[in-house]
């Protein structure tokens, strides 16, 4: 009994809000490009060439005391700028431009871009 | 002809000598059907690592950069020549890649998920 009151309730309710009279709102909307929309966030390396002369770049994106590249969850790049940092460091490797082991003592002072601390 | 880049680490030498070795190159280069675009010379440092080249241990290096336009067949034998001589500790030839940055490559994947 109860829920056939409140059906009928509703049924009121629905009805009521649309008035046959004024123009509906379903004919009003304008469609437009979300005005609160951000900026495209690239990553840090977006429209920067990677070249495997310029060590300074890629070691920024290596450990200081073991010389290993950082992961893409450290070096928070996307899936084309790491692909890219990582074949470059490891062909500066062979090509003879940048060690393997460690960080050349020159880049030790540069800014930290990967988001890693280290207990120094 | 595709676009080449040499990349060059001679022994540290006097400069004259390094000046010789240079000319060599080159003019192997030009020998064999290469038109050299440009040189540039990134200079003279410690090397990463100790390199052992022809029964001999390399500290310091001179590192030279050769942009080159050339037939791909004369690049076996330039890399056979460039190892044979004595006072080059480690020749590449690399492709050179003719992109420029892709505008918004984050951007663009973005995009494309919306």
């Amino acid at each position: 009994m109860l829920c056939v009151r409140r059906l009928r309730s509703l049924k009121t309710a629905l009805y009521v809000s649309v008035n046959p009279g004024s123009r509906s709102l379903t004919s009003e909307i304008i469609q437009m490009e979300n005005p609160y929309k951000e900026p495209q966030k690239g990553c840090t390396l977006c429209n920067v060439t990677v070249d495997f002369k310029n060590i300074q770049l890629l070691s920024q994106f290596v450990s200081p005391h073991t010389g290993r590249i950082y992961g893409r969850h450290i070096t928070g790049l996307c899936g084309i700028k790491q692909k890219e940092v990582s074949k470059a460091i490891k062909k500066a490797h062979s090509l003879g431009f940048m060690s393997v082991t460690h960080k050349h003592p020159q880049f030790m002072k540069d800014p930290n871009i990967c988001g890693i601390k280290h207990l120094d | 002809m595709p676009r080449y880049e040499l990349s060059l680490i001679l022994k540290a030498m006097q400069r004259p000598e390094t000046a010789a070795t240079l000319r060599r190159t080159v003019e192997t280069l030009m020998e064999r059907g290469a038109v050299v675009r440009d040189l540039e010379n990134l200079g003279e440092r410690l090397l990463p690592y100790k390199m052992t080249k022809h029964n001999e241990k390399h500290i310091r290096g001179t590192y030279f950069l050769v942009d080159f336009y050339a037939a791909p067949k004369i690049l076996e034998g330039l890399l056979d020549h460039l190892h044979r001589d004595v006072d080059v500790v480690r020749p590449a030839v690399l492709k050179k890649d003719e992109q420029a940055p892709k505008a918004n490559c984050c951007g663009n994947r973005n995009e494309k998920n919306d």
